[in-house]
């Protein structure tokens, strides 16, 4: 506002002297003649600072595959809280202080998605940063979450007081992690944004600076962590997801225990995620014929609920495009009468990349359009993942061990110290 | 449960095929993403033609202050007397006194070098690079001021939070072995 005033004065004042020169705001190179020197200085050059990388890029990829395979033998041959707990700091050092949490497997998920639907030219080191923790749960459950990843360490940390969250709440807060993947999918691949990075906690702790929000946002979860143990990984990591669909097929998931169980039950009481599952007994005829009569009507909700999940994406698809700068500039130039057109830098640009307004328009509908398509796919898919969780609630269990629950089971090791047969 | 080492139990096939079938999605994936690679590392970098100094880099960067910063393209500079970077347009008199500089840091340092020729240059620690100067040089002088990432102080971020708040969209990722975009260098 204040400089926008003072352009105009400087352009009052000037313009009737060196109206010339005004004119050409445009193209403004050279309106002063390269000065000729008599005293013989001459022109300094100026110095610009190399980019310096801390290591070779495929550095990271490589000493990601070793701390992944570290936590491997950590929670399946030393199985010790204590070792996980040490070398989960040292990683939170590593990525997190030292590499600023941001070389990230999840921030990459929204790279590698990008280059995939479009065609490929990420560097292969990124796209490993991407599958190698996904590979090491399709094997081993969440290790990476447990031991390598710098956001779930300093959480970790914070642990307190853990309380156990209510089942029917802690299905619908895992509703979140679903949206922030589909919605972040779609954010990225259409060009508005990392939305996935932009909700990163704790990134500007690991800056050791931050704005203010971002700061604030933070420390009240790592505050909320001292209750809810995990906040971030539980309810809202979208990479978290999908390690923990990869960790329901994992090969040799993690064990509480590394003998046969005794149902000595001493580990209910230890894991701040609430993964531990005790045993059940077996349902008698009636009640399995009552669950049966239960999955068939899940099943019958499932094409429902991918089609009702779709629609309601490609309803507020055109509202979520509004995160589009193209989207978000036809919205401005709407709504702004042209006495204040001077306040946004946006319509400023809009008028020197000399754009038409209906070409703009067509433009911004083409990609809220894209956005009700991505927005459809993503309900689908939502629609889908709940559909299988309505459904694999419906399993018949028969548990007769205290097991660690695949999916939720982050490799933490806190069982590990309980357990006399350990 | 009925596995048993060794054992192929139906279920124990569906797990492997399943298994199987996530690991084959994940390596599509991670394949269709790295296929015609580019290779080289990319640094965020502003492109000084289109940048319309908004004032965002001052204060959308994750760092304060700012990773962006001013610099001076010396070969476009005219050493102009009156200059439009280094003086407010309302500037009572034209020395060096704090309330007729444009940039309210004072990181601009005029120094004479012969009648009638001045010479100016960024004391880069104090610059925010809000680009108050830039706005003054682009629109009235040469445009030898501007404004620049410095890759001493980026730490480079997927995504540039200045970028995506650019009403110019003029950030874009450069090889990180040319990491500037220098005005007197483009065409």
């Amino acid at each position: 506002m204040m400089f926008s005033f003072a352009r105009s004065t400087i352009k009052r004042s000037f313009f009737s002297v060196i109206g010339l020169l005004s004119a050409m705001v445009a193209s403004a190179d050279s309106r002063f003649p390269k000065p000729q020197f008599d005293t013989g200085h001459t022109v300094p050059q100026a110095a610009h600072p190399a980019f310096v990388q801390l290591v070779p890029p495929w550095a990271d990829a490589v000493i990601l595959a070793g701390a992944l395979a570290m936590a491997v033998w950590l929670v399946r041959s030393v199985r010790s809280r204590r070792w996980l707990l040490a070398f989960s700091m040292l990683c939170l050092a590593w990525f997190g202080f030292i590499r600023h949490g941001c070389i990230c497997p999840i921030g990459a998920v929204q790279n590698v998605s990008v280059a995939a639907w479009t065609g490929g030219g990420l560097p292969w080191f990124v796209v490993a940063l991407f599958a190698l923790p996904l590979l090491a749960a399709l094997l081993f459950g969440r290790v990476f979450c447990g031991a390598v990843c710098p956001l779930g360490a300093l959480q970790d940390l914070f642990i307190i007081k853990p309380q156990r969250v209510p089942k029917a709440l802690d299905e619908v807060l895992r509703l979140l992690p679903l949206m922030v993947l589909s919605v972040g999918l779609v954010y990225a691949i259409n060009g508005a944004g990392h939305l996935i990075c932009r909700t990163d906690p704790f990134v500007g702790f690991f800056r050791l600076g931050a704005p203010l929000p971002m700061l604030l946002s933070g420390l009240a979860v790592l505050l909320l962590g001292f209750v809810i143990a995990r906040p971030y990984c539980r309810y809202f990591c979208p990479y978290g997801l999908l390690l923990e669909m990869c960790a329901r097929l994992a090969w040799k998931p993690v064990r509480i225990t590394a003998q046969e169980c005794i149902n000595c039950r001493l580990c209910a009481g230890t894991c701040p995620v609430g993964a531990i599952t005790t045993p059940r007994t077996p349902l008698g005829s009636t009640a399995r014929i009552g669950q049966f009569r239960r999955f068939s009507v899940m099943l019958a909700l499932a094409p429902i609920l991918i089609v009702g999940f779709a629609s309601v994406g490609w309803l507020s698809g055109a509202f979520i495009a509004h995160a589009h700068p193209e989207v978000a500039l036809t919205d401005l130039l709407a709504k702004t009468t042209s006495a204040d057109e001077d306040l946004h830098p946006e319509i400023e640009a809009f008028k020197r990349s000399g754009l038409s307004r209906e070409k703009a328009e067509a433009q911004a509908a083409r990609t809220v359009d894209r956005f009700r398509r991505g927005c459809a796919g993503a309900g689908a898919f939502m629609g889908l993942v709940i559909a299988l969780r309505l459904l694999a609630l419906t399993r018949l269990q028969r548990r007769s061990l205290h097991e660690a629950d695949r999916g939720r089971c982050v490799a933490c090791g806190r069982c590990f110290a309980a357990c006399p047969k350990n | 449960m009925n596995e048993k080492d060794g054992h192929v139990t139906r279920r124990n096939a569906v797990a492997w095929l399943l298994r199987a079938g996530a690991g084959a999605l994940v390596a599509a994936v991670a394949a269709k993403a790295s296929s015609r690679p580019s290779g080289e590392r990319k640094v965020w970098q502003i492109n000084p033609r289109k940048c319309i100094q908004c004032g965002k880099c001052e204060t959308e960067c994750v760092l304060q202050p700012s990773a962006v910063k001013c610099v001076h393209g010396f070969e476009m500079c005219g050493y102009c007397k009156l200059c439009f970077g280094y003086f407010k347009p309302d500037a009572a008199r034209l020395d060096e006194a704090a309330e007729n500089q444009t940039c309210p840091t004072g990181a601009i340092r005029r120094t004479y070098i012969e009648s009638p020729y001045f010479e100016y240059m960024i004391d880069e620690p104090l610059c925010t690079g809000c680009g108050l100067c830039v706005k003054g040089c682009t629109n009235f002088g040469n445009g030898s001021l501007y404004l620049q990432v410095r890759h001493d102080r980026c730490v480079h971020c997927n995504v540039c939070r200045i970028a995506e708040a650019c009403p110019a969209q003029a950030f874009s990722q450069v090889p990180a072995s040319q990491p500037y975009l220098l005005k007197e260098k483009l065409d």
